[in-house]
């Protein structure tokens, strides 16, 4: 749809963004290695090979969560998306992804559109997802069972819906924090960043 | 052999002699020759021989001794006389010996002939009887021949007939090779067959000896069980022994339990009265102390009323006292606020004091007619209402000069106006100036131009002529045209930035005009306000401060602010959020709680498994059998926990159906024992053993025998006997 009309509408930005969320929060599951690597399968998209995961709860868990965030991008009430890793044993958060979604409200439902090819934007979002295969270099190794949950900033009115419910910031007590790359579709800016807790072995 | 015999005796008598005469030895030699002789001669004659020998012999010993004797005493004189005639003597008796010698042998000789003869006779007899012998023989030999030819050719037909046999036998053996070998074939299938049946023989034979062991285990678990067996009857006995005899001491019991609880209630009904005894003496006793104590008590009484009386009286003093201190008390704080109160006044009072001295001297200070505050307050009437009017003016006065400096500023505004315009129009003109200069160096440019291409032509032209290199000259024309072109084209784009610099340049220089012209009206403003120089001088320089201040702070402001945004940045990072404005909202089904869900459910599931094994564990450590409630557990029992309580069962089975054989065995061998001898012996106790008769007339007549070991008996109650009997 937005990819034949020339410009980028409102509907569209928000079907990219919650695709790169998508495609994002797998390669993070597959590179800190959260659920084992053979439950991943490749595809292709934004002409690289990224990884998609096969279990069927996750699966399940994931598009519920993207439907929804879509459904929050186009009313623009949503502000950040946070992917949180805890350890089991100690239920202790030891690394914190988090994308800042700025939205343009200027524009207006369904109409305006913004000059931008999808190609630069798909760019953009290539430049990212490489760079978070990057940090697997710096970040500090994951040792002990994980397991990860998304939380959703959103406006405080915000309706929150049946099987959602509010929860802390699950912020790390002691951590470094690197600022990633950013990408914008002129309609929302999604700017990433990791955030980990600080090892003592420096 | 005989002749050789003699011939050699007769050599070994010459030689003798030979010897004898070698020696030369007179007398003892000739003996012992003799001797020898007779010896050799008696060895080597014949029957026939001998007797001669010997005479021949007697009579040569009688001539050897007769010289000898004789020749003895004769002396050394005659000696020579002697020896002479021993020498012929012995040569004589030489001669005569060989004489003798030649006799004998001459008479062996003949002896030897005679014996030849003889013996030739009997070797002609011997021939002739061999000759005989073997004609018989020959004859014989030849009857056997012909016998022997008649065997032989009766085996020759033999023979023939056999071969004629041998040949049907070989064919019949043909045949019946060929027959072995079916035969044969058959016996290898049957020996395979055998073989297969040695093998199972032999398999089975493993079996049988595997059974065998078998057997022998279950024979000795047989014995080792019957041992227990008998172990466990022996038990059985004992048991049954200790009940026949606990049985007894029930009875027993019984009846002395029977007894105890009559004398128990006996006792009880005793005791009552005693206790009820008791009580009444102790009542007894204690209602004559009291009756003792009865006047100390009325004294008492007394006493006590008295201080009753006392008592209440002075209680009534107390309430009244205290009545009293309350009042007092109160008036005490009463009293007390009323010193602070006072103390609080007398400050006010000096405060006021001095404020009314203040007052007073008020009128002394301002110089004015002051004595009452009416005074002042008419005085401050008066300054207010000067006030009142001089803020009027005041109000006149700035409404005037706003107004005035309201049309300044706008007469300025004009005025700078107006100025603008001036430069513009001067700066258009320049610019038209620079227009025109430009245009006419574009025209001297051109011209040149023209001038050169003209030029060129000419040479072109004037060439042309001379040469012919038309295509070399189009080209160079070309390449001009394009020189050309590139150099308008350059110099139409630094026209163009040329004209754009100075549309810049005048713009700037507007600006600086424009301020240059507010600096004037400024400094024309500045002078306006030198008048109170002094002043605005001070004010000047404290505003300065001011501004050096507010500088200072406007930039620890912003060194806060950028620290302050620093913070917030990283805050933001971290994932810090306005809760009146953002809130944080996630799945509740997310795999984070899953995965803490699946952990504690684990954990629990754990626990439990643990609880359960620690439970069977206490069990079977208890030595019971585990019971059946264990559905819950997963753990299989194993198959040597189930074959260990098969062979428990069965064990417990066949104990007890043992024990049920015991049992009706031993009651039958004990009523045969009964029946057949009449007496019936239980046990009682550890060591007795009570005989009861059949003809027993009352069930208690019994005889009790207590074992010391196993030899001697006593006898007890021989005694309740003849009680009974009485």
């Amino acid at each position: 749809m937005s990819s034949t009309l020339k410009g980028i509408t409102l509907k569209g930005s928000a079907e990219l963004v919650a695709e790169f969320f998508s495609f994002g929060i797998n390669s993070i599951l597959y590179q800190r290695g959260i659920y084992p690597p053979e439950t991943f399968t490749r595809v292709t998209q934004y002409d690289m090979s990224l990884y998609l995961t096969v279990d069927p709860n996750l699966k399940t868990y994931l598009n519920d969560v993207v439907t929804q965030l879509k459904g929050w991008l186009f009313d623009c009430t949503v502000q950040k998306l946070v992917l949180v890793i805890t350890c089991l044993e100690t239920n202790e958060v030891l690394e914190r992804w988090q994308f800042d979604i700025e939205c343009d409200k200027t524009i207006t439902g369904s109409s305006g559109t913004r000059e931008k090819s999808i190609k630069a934007i798909q760019e953009e979002i290539r430049s990212v997802i490489r760079q978070i295969t990057a940090t697997v270099t710096f970040l500090p190794l994951l040792e002990t069972a994980c397991s990860f949950d998304l939380l959703i900033y959103t406006d405080k009115d915000q309706v929150v819906p049946e099987k959602w419910e509010e929860s802390g910031p699950k912020m790390i007590a002691d951590s470094e924090e690197v600022r990633l790359r950013t990408f914008t579709t002129t309609i929302h800016k999604v700017s990433s960043m990791v955030a980990y807790k600080r090892t003592d072995c420096i | 052999m005989r002749n050789t015999v003699r011939s050699n005796g007769c050599n070994l008598a010459m030689t003798s002699f030979h010897v004898a005469e070698e020696e030369g030895d007179p007398s003892g030699s000739r003996g012992a020759r003799g001797g020898n002789l007779s010896h050799h001669c008696s060895k080597m004659d014949g029957m026939d021989d001998e007797t001669t020998v010997f005479t021949t012999l007697k009579s040569f010993k009688s001539f050897i001794s007769k010289p000898e004797t004789s020749q003895k005493p004769p002396d050394s004189s005659l000696a020579h006389h002697h020896l002479q005639r021993q020498y012929l003597q012995r040569i004589e008796m030489e001669e005569a010996a060989e004489k003798i010698c030649s006799k004998t042998h001459l008479l062996q000789m003949a002896q030897e002939k005679q014996q030849m003869e003889l013996s030739h006779k009997r070797a002609r007899i011997e021939l002739e009887k061999a000759a005989h012998i073997s004609a018989r023989d020959l004859e014989r030999e030849v009857d056997r021949n012909q016998e022997l030819l008649n065997r032989i050719k009766k085996l020759e037909e033999r023979e023939a007939e056999t071969t004629r046999t041998l040949n049907e036998q070989m064919e019949m053996n043909k045949t019946l090779k060929k027959s072995l070998e079916g035969e044969n074939k058959k016996l290898e299938e049957k020996e395979s067959v055998i073989s297969e049946a040695n093998k199972t023989n032999g398999a089975l034979r493993d079996e049988i000896r595997e059974l065998n062991h078998k057997l022998k285990k279950l024979d000795m678990q047989l014995t080792t069980q019957s041992t227990d067996n008998q172990g466990l009857q022996e038990q059985l006995e004992l048991q049954r022994k200790k009940y026949q005899e606990l049985t007894m001491k029930f009875q027993e019991l019984q009846a002395t339990q029977s007894l105890n609880s009559d004398n128990e209630l006996k006792i009880k009904e005793l005791e009552r009265r005693l206790a009820l005894q008791e009580q009444d003496s102790v009542i007894v006793r204690n209602m004559k102390s009291e009756l003792a104590r009865l006047p100390d008590m009325e004294r008492e009484l007394k006493r006590l009323r008295e201080e009753n009386s006392y008592l209440r009286e002075t209680q009534e003093n107390s309430n009244l006292l205290r009545e009293e201190t309350e009042g007092l008390r109160r008036k005490l704080e009463r009293l007390e606020k009323l010193k602070e109160d006072m103390v609080s006044l007398e400050l006010e009072k000096e405060k006021q004091a001095t404020v009314l001295q203040a007052w007073e001297n008020l009128s002394e200070m301002t110089g004015l007619n002051i004595r009452k505050p009416e005074d002042l307050s008419r005085e401050i009437i008066q300054i207010q209402q000067r006030e009142i009017a001089l803020k009027q003016q005041n109000h006149s006065v700035t409404s005037s000069a706003r107004a005035l400096e309201k049309a300044r500023a706008q007469l300025q505004g004009e005025v700078t106006d107006l100025r603008t315009k001036a430069l513009e129009e001067q700066k258009k003109r320049e610019q038209q100036d620079a227009l025109v200069r430009r245009l006419q160096k574009r025209v001297l440019l051109l011209t040149k131009e023209r001038d050169g291409m003209k030029a060129i032509l000419e040479s072109y032209d004037s060439e042309l002529a001379t040469n012919e290199y038309s295509p070399q000259l189009t080209r160079r024309v070309k390449e001009a045209e394009d020189m050309l072109q590139k150099v308008q084209a350059h110099n139409l784009e630094i026209e163009a930035q040329l004209s754009k610099a100075q549309e810049e340049i005048g713009t700037y220089k507007l600006q600086t005009q424009k301020a240059e012209m507010e600096l004037d009206v400024l400094k024309k403003q500045a002078p306006g306000a030198e008048n109170s120089s002094f002043v605005m001088n001070e004010e000047v320089s404290s505003l300065r401060q001011k501004i050096e201040e507010l500088e200072a702070e406007r930039r620890r402001l912003e060194d806060q602010n950028n620290i302050l945004e620093m913070r917030l940045e990283k805050h933001n990072l971290q994932g810090a959020y306005d809760p009146t404005k953002t809130k944080v909202i996630h799945l509740r089904m997310n795999p984070t709680n899953i995965a803490k869900q699946q952990r504690l459910d684990e954990v629990e599931h754990l626990r439990e498994e643990c609880q359960q094994l620690r439970e069977r564990i206490r069990a079977l450590q208890a030595g019971g059998a585990v019971t059946s409630n264990e559905g819950t557990l997963s753990l299989p029992p194993s198959q040597e926990v189930l074959d260990l309580r098969r062979q428990l069962e069965s064990a417990e089975l066949k104990n007890q159906r043992l024990k049920e054989v015991f049992q009706k065995k031993i009651q039958e061998f004990r009523t045969v024992c009964y029946v057949l001898t009449g007496y019936q012996i239980d046990i009682t106790t550890e060591n007795q053993y009570r005989l009861t008769s059949v003809y027993a007339e009352h069930m208690e007549d019994s005889l009790l025998f207590k074992v010391i070991d196993m030899s001697t008996f006593i006898t007890r109650t021989v005694v309740s006997l003849l009680k009974r009997l009485q």
